[in-house]
């Protein structure tokens, strides 16, 4: 436990003196919850609407640049090599990244929800705790799959490449940043295989239906199969150096990690909807 | 009494692929020794240390560590040494002192960081940030943290590369105070003089085998019969005219016919005769040197290649 406590207190200082972290972390999304509410967040659906793009924004970002591409840089630049002559697993450094990850999205979440009711009167979700929850069970859960990218990744041109592979269809088809609505045949079938889908979803149904966490079960069991099964992962394929190179079909373990989301994907398709 | 050698290696194997990078190799390390792994770039010294660390598996043959099987009781084993690596980085913005409070958290034994920051001349450097360190000031930090756990059993990988001299001897003053407090040492390294200063014993390691083991002097004598006389005359010598001395492997003047470089396996009654032909022949001495054979001489005679090749 003593390892755990230190790796964390030492990644949230480390963290608070990156200037990139607060910037993708706190200020880059504040301006664009700001721009985009200053367009568009005329109604209470439509600020909702903002909300949802900033989180899912935030979500997507702490958990494939902030996990993913943070730990193939610490391996690139043979940080990781230092902590594998000492007797520690990999799990106190993959239990750090995710609860680092997570103190520091966590005010942010908060101070979005704050300034959304306080400046353009959003109101309160029914069940704000339980929204909190969702949205950090999300975080979590992506911030796996950013360190199974990590695991499987050879390099930083490899990951770098995944990531944006991952990165940008999520972004833009999970409804966050385009609306659900418009995605029509084939769109809406790989809409409904998109992960970040039932993240938007999730906060769809707790912000403006009035949800509770626990009516959105399906979407939590998800959120915490997967992160557990991305961090089983990134335990067994943890790399400690850069020489350490993993077979290309290793790649498929990121696929194996997105299962929860593939078997929910197959019941939308299917008709079989958890949450419209 | 039988004393269990801290370090045991018989028949060490390690292949990359189909790259047989350690051939079999044999070597026993003592409590308090400082032993070193001599070799070129590629001889196979970081596969050698980086096995017996619990860092990579042993393709084949024996290996224990204070006890321990470093592919089987990697946890136990790490938890005992110290490990200063070859090549390693430690985050930009962390702190000197919070380094080493980090890396001794992980550790069941750790010494406190004040006393280690104060012993390796780091204590006004505390506050300061990793990225602001001198190369120097980053080694000494490295050895702070293979000590932090107050391990009895060191390994240096190269700890001196790319070090200029005068931090290279201030690290080297250091392995000496380990030396003294009796802890053993492996260290590796391709600088000669650091293996003839700080090594009890060294095993020159080439293409995965270990073509000489011994102390410095026990290897340098195993060449004493090619000690090198070098004489400078005023005048030139007439080649044709040179004698075979007594002892001596080979002789040869350079261009001018005013040096000669004769090799001898008595150097002392080569140098006597050859003093006693210049007489004969008038010549006038201007200089002399009389070289032992170095590690760095013994290398090359056995293994035909440049430390640094």
């Amino acid at each position: 436990m003593k390892q755990y406590l230190a790796i964390i207190a030492m990644d949230i200082r480390l963290a608070l003196r990156l200037r990139a972290v607060i910037f993708f972390n706190y200020l880059f999304p504040l301006i664009f919850f700001f721009t985009f509410a200053a367009f568009m967040g005329r109604t209470t659906e439509q600020m909702a609407y903002v909300v949802r793009m900033s989180v899912t924004l935030g979500v997507l970002g702490s958990g494939f640049f902030g996990a993913g591409i943070r730990a193939i840089q610490d391996r690139e630049l043979n940080i990781l090599r230092r902590y594998k002559v000492t007797p520690i697993t990999p799990a106190p450094l993959l239990v750090g990244s995710m609860v680092t990850g997570w103190l520091i999205f966590l005010p942010y979440i908060v101070l979005l929800l704050y300034m959304a009711h306080a400046l353009y009167h959003l109101p309160w979700p029914k069940d704000w705790l339980g929204l909190l929850v969702f949205i950090s069970l999300a975080l979590i859960a992506f911030r796996a799959l950013g360190l199974v990218i990590a695991s499987v990744a050879n390099n930083m041109q490899e990951g770098q490449i995944l990531v944006q592979l991952f990165y940008f269809p999520l972004l833009l088809l999970g409804g966050a940043t385009v609306p659900s609505e418009v995605f029509h045949g084939v769109m809406r079938t790989i809409h409904n295989f998109v992960p970040s889908t039932y993240l938007v979803d999730g906060m769809i149904n707790m912000m403006s239906k009035g949800q509770t966490l626990f009516q959105n079960w399906v979407g939590v069991l998800v959120m915490v199969i997967t992160a557990f099964i991305g961090g089983f992962i990134s335990f067994k394929l943890f790399r400690w150096e850069k020489e350490e190179k993993i077979r290309g079909s290793a790649k498929w373990w990121v696929v194996v990690a997105l299962l929860p989301f593939i078997a929910l994907g197959v019941l939308e398709s299917m008709g079989i909807s958890f949450f419209k | 009494m039988n004393i269990q050698p801290v370090i045991a290696v018989q028949s060490l194997t390690k292949t990359y692929d189909k790259v047989e990078a350690v051939k079999g190799i044999d070597f026993q390390v003592a409590e308090g020794e400082v032993f070193g792994l001599l070799g070129p770039n590629g001889a196979g010294k970081t596969s050698t240390i980086e096995i017996l660390e619990g860092l990579r598996p042993r393709t084949g043959g024996e290996a224990t560590v204070l006890g321990f099987d470093p592919d089987r009781q990697k946890q136990q084993l790490k938890d005992r040494i110290g490990v200063c690596l070859q090549a390693t980085n430690l985050p930009g913005k962390i702190r000197v002192q919070e380094a080493l409070d980090l890396f001794g958290s992980f550790y069941s034994r750790c010494i406190s960081s004040e006393q280690l920051l104060k012993r390796l001349q780091l204590w006004d450097k505390r506050s300061a940030y990793y990225e602001t360190l001198s190369g120097g000031q980053k080694q000494r930090l490295a050895l702070a943290l293979a000590l932090v756990n107050d391990p009895q059993l060191l390994f240096l990988d190269e700890p001196t590369t790319g070090l200029d001299p005068q931090i290279r001897l201030e690290i080297h003053g250091l392995i000496e105070e380990m030396k003294s407090e009796k802890r053993t040492v492996v260290l590796t390294t391709h600088y000669i003089e650091e293996a003839e200063r700080l090594c009890d014993r060294v095993a020159i390691i080439d293409a995965g085998k270990i073509v000489a083991i011994g102390t410095p002097r026990e290897l340098q004598q195993k060449s004493a019969e090619r000690s090198r006389i070098d004489i400078v005359c005023a005048q030139p010598m007439n080649a044709a005219a040179l004698p075979q001395w007594p002892d001596a492997l080979e002789s040869k003047l350079d261009g001018d016919g005013r040096t000669l470089t004769v090799y001898s396996s008595r150097p002392a009654r080569t140098l006597f005769e050859i003093m006693k032909w210049l007489d004969q022949q008038g010549m006038q001495l201007e200089d002399v040197h009389l070289k032992r054979p170095t590690l760095e001489d013994v290398f090359v005679e056995l293994t035909g290649k440049k430390l640094r090749d």
